[in-house]
This record gives structure tokens, C-alpha cells and sequence, in this order.
């Protein structure tokens, strides 16, 4: 159940691939949780609220984990306090109070672009961040080619076209 | 009259009724912040047509205070119990801290699950000036003023502006004679101030010089005996005026702390603090006016300052009676021939009521509200705490017969004048494309074989806008507004626009303080939920019903609140296709709508969706965790769009996109990219940064 919760929570841009790799860890982790037991709250991996927002049991606080794609050592600051470094091959864990509000963070690896992404406190929750390494910008949106020195600029008017039609 | 006896004799039979001053506190806990009116479903309290019921018994506190509601009678308060009196023709008016529209409020699903809205909790704190718009805890002493954007102050908030406006003693130094003498202030940027005083300092001397050549007294003598000098001696008079004036409105906007700390202003010149400052002016006093000095802005500074209090006060309470009623009306309708008529059942011609100002006059009479000084001695008489959950009684007017559960509402809108030409040519001048008809959106009902209108207000179409292609640079594209028929099947609460891969990157980040460090973050005001968003705070979506088992066709069109007035009622103004409304007409629209027609609440849409973009070298990703609220109409409401009247050359739209002027662009334009999400979104326009 938990692997269906975790698939099924993976943004679009995350390959097959990495959701096996996640998935993988998940399993490494919901094992050394099982050996820790549960004293070691803030190293589980709590289930994550329902996707609607309604988790079956309210508590004060919310547990959010961090982890990157590929599994690396990263470390996670929430402005400027560090919330701590991603123990991989598990994630780290923050617990924050229900509600509070979120939490835009920034997510640095050794050999990648840092990732300023946002965690939320409605529910427990997993921030799988995928990392992209400098030479491969060009694979992101937004990476902007250089326009050639001397190209046409200026203003065209083109044909007016139809309007596409209800189907 | 026949009301204020009811409440007269229940008093009389309650010989142990304690006309305390203060809200029983005793159970209050419980109260739930939407009453039985703002159920989902349940009809209006305020009964159309027909006579009142008899008076409700009178509650005991000691029966539980719990569901009790005010009612005030000649200045003196008791306690009703909030369900009998709903009987007997009182509509509960929800007066709590914790109150939101009826599309914020806590609903429950059939099976009697809680169906929670993740925004409401972030209203309420918004309204309340303990959070901020992205639901963490404000610094103490910070101030919302959201009510332009939507938002109205909670009765508590209002409560704590009475009584500081009443204590502060710095307002006693304003001459509100010198603000009453200027109808506005000339805008001069600070880069041109030293300049235009020169000129001015030059226009006195020669003036000074030619009264002295003619031997008059006074300028004003010179104007009269020679009116070569009148237009000259009106621009120093009016500018000296100006200035002295200028002093009182810094010295206004200090003593109500409108000046942010941290930001810095020279005295006497328009610059950014004192635009800021006057926006947050403008934003406390619901002022749909540019950051200048212009009549509506200087209006309300010349008023003492518990009158903008008052009228601050009613129309919260206009909000809390509209939604207690489940009423629309507002007068938008009216012309100058007055009111338009509807035939009613009996085949007499009714005028159509301006039912928003009606109920919430007589609510305010009342409740003894009407005045500044009968508000103030509310808001004194009672503890803050009071306003927690607080419930008041009020016996409103009758509503028209044509209200009911289930009325047969349709949407019109007319898209006015509209221009498909480029608006600037090859050499990138641009060209005025003027309209005398605007855009205007209109609410029917169909009843007794006639169509009334409700309501009518401005609203947007689109136009051309920049937008980012898949090579990375801007270009312009038409993005204009559907013609023709479409439904309204659902309607979102909170919604969460997914910014399509085409907005410009620069809109969709912004700059934040986070845990003390001042950095760059993905603009989440305008993917939302909340009142910044492209979809302002709910919006209503345009699709073509499906045939034959297919699904909606839906081209992006939404009907929709925003926070960008100015694009509404200004004459330069212009959507990605979407239909705007402010937010708080939204609200109320949307609101009234999912009253008075069947519904089903479907609740929180969550998703878990992710997108990343490089901006340098840095990676920043959207996180949206949902996709509002969603209420979902049946059957869906109609809309018509009207194509309006296409002026210039062009009569079809440009579907290409058209390169920037004076941009180098590495080839020709990519194909367009089409998403519903592309027909939103706020912050860029075709005009050049600067532009008004």
C-alpha cells in the first residue's frame, strides 16, 4: 500500500526508472524502520496524507521528507537554517506543526543545479526532487539558446488563421 | 414595525433575560462560522414574499449559549436562540472572525465526511491579520488590507481600527481644510522634481513681477485685470495648494502607520514609499483608483478617519448580509431612467430592488450600526473576544417572489468593442485601438416568461499578450475571448492555475523573505490558491458540453475573480481570454449561484503536480498539491458570449505568434502551443514596463 502511495505521487517528469530506484529505497526504508521501531520517529517515513487532503488521523504536526533523484547526499536550508543533509539512501525527515504554513526550500548536491522547491504542512508528504547536473540544463525548460549575431528581427504581420472549433 | 414589536414582546416574556453587553461565552466553542443559511442548499433566511412568522421564545442562556444569536432593539441587546428565530423570519447574520463566503465555508459530504477546503483556513487568518497570503503567521502588528483584493477585515479587525482611530491624537494635527482644497494631487516623478520646481519658482516671479507693473494688490487682482494672466496664476495657485496638501496626506498617512518599516520617503516627493504608502491606503479603504493622489484617494483622506471607519464597517457588514440573504442585486443594473421593471405573478411591473444596499441599510438600522458613532459604541461595548463567533438577528425585508432553491440563472457577456489588428506597427509604434463599449458581464433570470438581469458588471476579454515560446524568447500572440454558447458545469473555490510551459519565466518568480534570508522563489501568489491568483479566488469554468458520451470541450475560458482592477474598469485593459471580475463580486456571484441552483460539493481535487524551469543556474520547481475546491453545478449553468462589435481591418484573430519589435530572435517563430491553463495568468502585458 505504501509503494502505491509513493508511485502514485510522483510528479510526470520522474522516468520509470527513478520511480524503481525511489521505490527501492522506499522498500531499504520502510525495513530499517521496521528495525528501528518506533522510537526513532524523525527517521520514518510516515504515510503521506490523502491526496485530497484528508488524512485519516489528525495530528498536531506533519512529517515531510526529502529526497533527491538520483539518491544523493544533499543538503536542505529553509532560508537560512540548514533543516539538515538527505541520509541516503533514506530521506530526510523534518517535522513541522500541521498547517503552518510552507516551506520554500533549497536543495544543494555536490555536482548538480541547487532546486528551490516548496513543501507543504496540510498532510505528511515526500519532496522527491529530481537533480540535474550542469551539463545537462539544456534538457530543462526555460534553458534559452543563443540567438545568432545577426538575425532578422523586427515586426512581422502572418495571414490570420482560424480559430480552432469545438469538437 | 410589525418586526421591532416581535422582538419587543419576546424581551417582555423573558423576565429573567439579562440585557448583558457581552456575548455569552458559556458553549459558545461549537459554534459552527456558517449558520443554518449558509448550508449547502438550504434556501435563503430571508423568506420571498409572504409575512413573517410569529416571534421566537426568547433563549435562556442557561439552555446553552451555543446557539444563540444579538438582536438589538432601541440601542438595548438580547439573546435569541438562532434556530427559532431562523423560524420565525430572522435571518442570522454571521458577525464571527471565522467567517468566509459561502464557497469557503466547511461543507460535508452526504455521507456526512467532512469535505475540508485547504484555503479556508488561510481567509479566515488573512481576514484576521494573524497570516499571511501564504498561510504562515504575520509578525505582530502587521497589517492584511486585503478587502480590494477580496478579503474583507474580520469585525474583530474593524473592532481594533474604531478604537485605535479613537485614542490616536495625531489626526488632530491634519487640516483636513487643506486636503478638502485640492480635488487631486499633479503626479511629478522625484527625477523631475527639482526641475518642475524651478518652473514653478520662475512662473512666480514673473507673475510677481507683472502684479507689480500693474499695480495690484494680489495674483489673484492681476488674473482679473488682465485674464492673460488667469490660466498662469491658477496653475501656481492650484500647484501651492497642491503642495500644502501633499504635507497633509504624508502627515495622514503616517498617523495611520501607512508608511511600511523599512521603506524609506523624502518629504514632499512621489516616490516609491509614498506610493507604497498610498496603495496601502487605497487597499485599507477599498479604493479601485492607480497608486496617485486622484479624487477617490483624496476623497478619503479629507475624511476624518471614523468615517472611513464606518464605511469600512458597512461594507463588511454588506458582505456578511448579502451572504446571509443569498442575495445579488446591487443596483449595477439601474440606468439613468432608475431601476428597470419585471412583471411580477400578479401582472404588475416591480421595480428591480437594489436588494445588497436595502438589506444591509435595514440590518444597520436595526442593529443601531448606521452611524460612526453608533458603531463605535458597538465595537466598544463589546470584548474583542466577543467577535469570535459572533451571531446577530435581523429581521430583513421580504425578498422578491422570484427567489427561490432553484432559479433558472444564465450568463451573458458581451464582449463590446473588439480589435484583432496589431496594436503597434512594423517600426514598433504603437497604435490606439479605442472602444466605447467595454466588456460587461451579465446575470439573467428567467422567470414568469421574461428574462431579468440581475446584475451587470464590467468585466474583461483578451487581447494580445506576450508569451513564451519553446525556444525560450517572448513573442506576442492574440489570445482573444470564445464566441458563443458554453455552460458553466464547475465552479472552483481557491483554484490553482497551472501556469502553462508558455508564460514568461520572469512572471513566475518572485523575490521573498524565508527564514531571514531575502531570496528568489516561485511565484506561487499567481498560480494560487489565493487572492493574487490568475484565477483570483474562484472561478467558473467555460466548456462546451459533450455529445454523444465524449467529454467537455474546454479552450481555457474562465469566468473569474482577480486582483488586477485595474485591468477591469481601465480602458487599456485586457485578459488572456479569461472573463474577470474583482474578487469579492466573484465571490459573491459564485456564491449565490451554488445557493440558488442544485448542486454537488465535490471538495479538495488534489493532485501532485511538479514542474521544473532553469532560470540561470539555479533549478526552481512548481509543487501544487491541488487544484482548488470544486463544486460541481447540475445541471450546468448556461453562458452565452456575444461576439461584440470587431473594429479595424482585421476581422479574425492573428493565431501565429507575432515577434517583439527591436527583439533578436535566433529563427522564425515556433508554432503556437495551446493549453486551457494559457487563457489566465496576470503579470505580463504587451506594454512596456513603465506604462501605466
Amino acid at each position: 500500500m505504501r509503494l502505491c502511495n509513493l508511485s502514485t505521487s510522483l510528479p510526470g517528469w520522474l522516468s520509470r526508472r527513478w520511480a524503481i530506484a525511489l521505490t527501492l529505497a522506499s522498500l531499504a526504508l520502510i525495513a530499517s524502520a521496521a528495525v528501528l521501531g518506533a522510537g526513532k520517529a524523525k527517521n520514518e517515513v510516515t504515510p503521506a496524507g490523502k491526496a485530497d487532503g484528508k488524512a485519516d488521523v489528525k495530528t498536531d504536526t506533519v512529517h515531510i521528507s526529502f529526497q533527491t533523484v538520483p539518491p544523493r547526499k544533499a543538503m536542505v536550508k529553509w532560508g537560512k537554517k540548514s533543516l539538515g543533509v538527505i541520509p541516503v539512501p533514506r530521506p530526510l525527515v523534518v517535522e513541522r506543526p500541521r498547517d503552518s504554513g510552507p516551506m520554500d526550500v533549497v536543495i544543494r548536491a555536490s555536482g548538480y543545479l541547487p532546486v528551490h522547491t516548496r513543501a507543504y504542512t496540510f498532510s505528511d508528504s515526500r519532496v522527491a526532487v529530481k537533480l540535474t547536473a550542469p551539463a545537462e540544463k539544456k534538457t530543462l525548460f526555460g534553458y534559452r539558446q543563443e540567438a545568432p549575431q545577426n538575425p532578422d528581427g523586427g515586426v512581422q504581420v502572418p495571414e490570420p488563421v482560424a480559430a480552432p472549433q469545438p469538437q | 414595525m410589525g418586526a421591532i414589536c416581535a422582538i419587543g414582546i419576546s424581551s417582555c416574556h423573558a423576565g429573567t433575560q439579562t440585557h448583558s453587553s457581552t456575548a455569552p461565552t458559556q458553549n459558545l466553542t461549537s459554534v459552527s462560522p456558517a449558520g443554518p443559511s449558509n448550508q449547502p442548499g438550504a434556501p435563503p433566511t430571508a423568506q420571498p414574499g409572504g409575512a413573517l412568522p410569529a416571534a421566537p421564545t426568547v433563549a435562556v442562556p442557561a439552555q446553552g449559549a451555543d446557539n444563540l444569536a444579538l438582536v438589538i432593539h432601541d440601542g438595548k441587546e438580547s439573546w435569541l436562540d438562532a434556530g427559532a428565530a431562523t423560524r420565525s423570519g430572522y435571518t442570522i447574520v454571521d458577525f464571527g472572525n471565522d467567517w468566509t463566503p459561502f464557497i469557503f465555508a466547511e461543507q460535508v459530504a452526504p455521507d456526512g465526511t467532512a469535505l475540508h477546503n485547504r484555503y479556508r483556513r488561510v481567509f479566515v487568518g488573512l481576514a484576521n491579520d494573524t497570516l499571511d497570503e501564504d498561510g504562515t503567521p504575520l509578525p505582530a502588528g502587521e497589517k492584511n488590507y486585503l478587502e480590494l483584493y477580496g478579503i474583507p477585515p474580520s469585525f474583530g479587525v474593524l473592532q481594533g481600527r474604531f478604537l485605535a482611530n479613537e485614542q490616536q491624537s495625531c489626526h488632530a494635527n491634519i487640516s483636513q481644510e487643506k486636503l478638502e482644497e485640492v480635488e487631486t494631487i499633479t503626479y511629478i516623478a522625484p527625477e523631475k522634481m527639482h526641475a518642475d520646481e524651478q518652473k514653478m519658482a520662475r512662473l512666480g516671479r514673473d507673475l510677481e513681477e507683472a502684479r507689480r507693473k500693474n499695480k495690484v494688490a494680489t495674483l489673484a487682482d492681476l488674473a482679473q485685470k488682465d485674464p492673460s494672466f488667469a490660466a498662469k496664476v491658477k496653475i501656481l495657485e492650484r500647484r501651492a495648494a497642491e503642495k500644502a496638501a501633499m504635507t497633509e496626506v504624508e502627515k495622514r498617512l503616517a498617523c495611520e502607520g501607512m508608511f511600511k518599516r523599512g521603506t524609506h520617503h523624502n518629504l514632499g516627493i512621489y516616490d516609491d514609499g509614498m506610493r507604497m504608502a498610498v496603495r496601502r491606503f487605497q487597499q485599507k479603504n477599498m479604493i479601485y483608483e492607480a497608486n496617485y493622489l486622484r479624487s477617490k484617494t483624496m476623497d478619503a483622506l479629507a475624511r476624518p478617519p471614523l468615517a472611513n471607519d464606518h464605511l469600512a464597517f458597512m461594507r463588511v457588514l454588506r458582505e456578511r448580509v448579502v451572504s446571509a440573504a443569498g442575495v445579488i442585486e446591487d443596483g449595477s443594473v439601474d440606468t439613468k431612467a432608475g431601476a428597470p421593471t419585471y412583471n411580477n405573478r400578479a401582472g404588475q411591473s416591480a421595480p428591480l430592488r437594489n436588494l445588497a444596499e436595502e438589506l444591509t441599510q435595514s440590518a444597520a438600522e436595526q442593529l443601531g450600526l448606521a452611524t460612526p458613532e453608533g458603531a463605535l459604541a458597538f465595537f466598544k461595548r463589546h470584548p474583542a473576544a466577543d467577535f469570535q463567533h459572533l451571531r446577530v438577528a435581523v429581521k430583513l425585508p421580504t425578498l422578491p417572489e422570484y427567489y427561490g432553491p432553484n432559479m433558472d440563472l444564465s450568463i451573458v457577456i458581451d464582449r463590446g468593442d473588439v480589435w484583432y489588428d496589431l496594436p503597434w506597427d512594423a517600426s514598433g509604434v504603437r497604435h490606439p485601438q479605442p472602444r466605447k463599449h467595454y466588456p460587461s458581464f451579465h446575470l439573467y433570470l428567467k422567470y414568469n416568461n421574461q428574462r431579468i438581469l440581475l446584475a451587470r458588471w464590467r468585466t474583461t476579454v483578451g487581447g494580445w499578450r506576450a508569451e513564451q515560446a519553446s525556444d525560450g524568447y517572448e513573442y506576442f500572440r492574440y489570445k482573444g475571448s470564445d464566441v458563443g454558447q458554453r455552460v458553466i458545469r464547475n465552479i472552483v473555490a481557491g483554484p490553482v492555475w497551472i501556469a502553462p510551459e508558455s508564460t514568461p519565466i520572469r512572471s513566475l518568480l518572485k523575490t521573498k523573505g524565508v527564514n531571514n534570508s531575502w531570496q528568489r522563489v516561485v511565484n506561487y501568489d499567481e498560480l494560487g490558491p489565493g487572492f493574487l491568483s490568475a484565477y483570483g479566488l474562484v472561478a467558473g469554468y467555460f466548456v462546451v458540453p459533450g455529445k454523444n458520451g465524449k467529454p467537455d470541450w474546454d479552450n481555457g475560458i474562465r469566468a473569474h475573480g482577480s486582483s488586477d482592477y485595474l485591468s477591469i474598469y481601465s480602458s487599456e485593459g485586457f485578459s488572456h481570454g479569461c472573463h474577470r471580475l474583482p474578487n469579492h463580486l466573484a465571490l459573491r456571484l459564485y456564491s449565490f449561484i451554488l445557493r440558488h441552483r442544485p448542486m454537488r460539493i465535490l471538495g479538495d481535487q488534489g493532485m501532485g503536480f511538479a514542474r521544473q524551469f532553469l532560470v540561470g543556474d539555479d533549478v526552481f520547481e512548481i509543487r501544487l498539491p491541488s487544484r482548488g475546491y470544486s463544486y460541481q453545478l447540475e445541471p450546468p449553468l448556461p453562458v452565452d458570449v456575444l461576439e461584440g462589435e470587431i473594429k479595424g481591418t482585421l476581422k479574425s484573430p492573428v493565431m501565429t505568434y507575432v515577434p517583439k519589435p527591436g527583439i533578436k530572435y535566433p529563427g522564425p517563430p515556433p508554432p503556437v502551443r495551446n493549453s486551457a491553463e494559457g487563457r489566465a495568468g496576470e503579470g505580463v502585458s504587451t506594454k512596456s514596463e513603465g506604462e501605466e
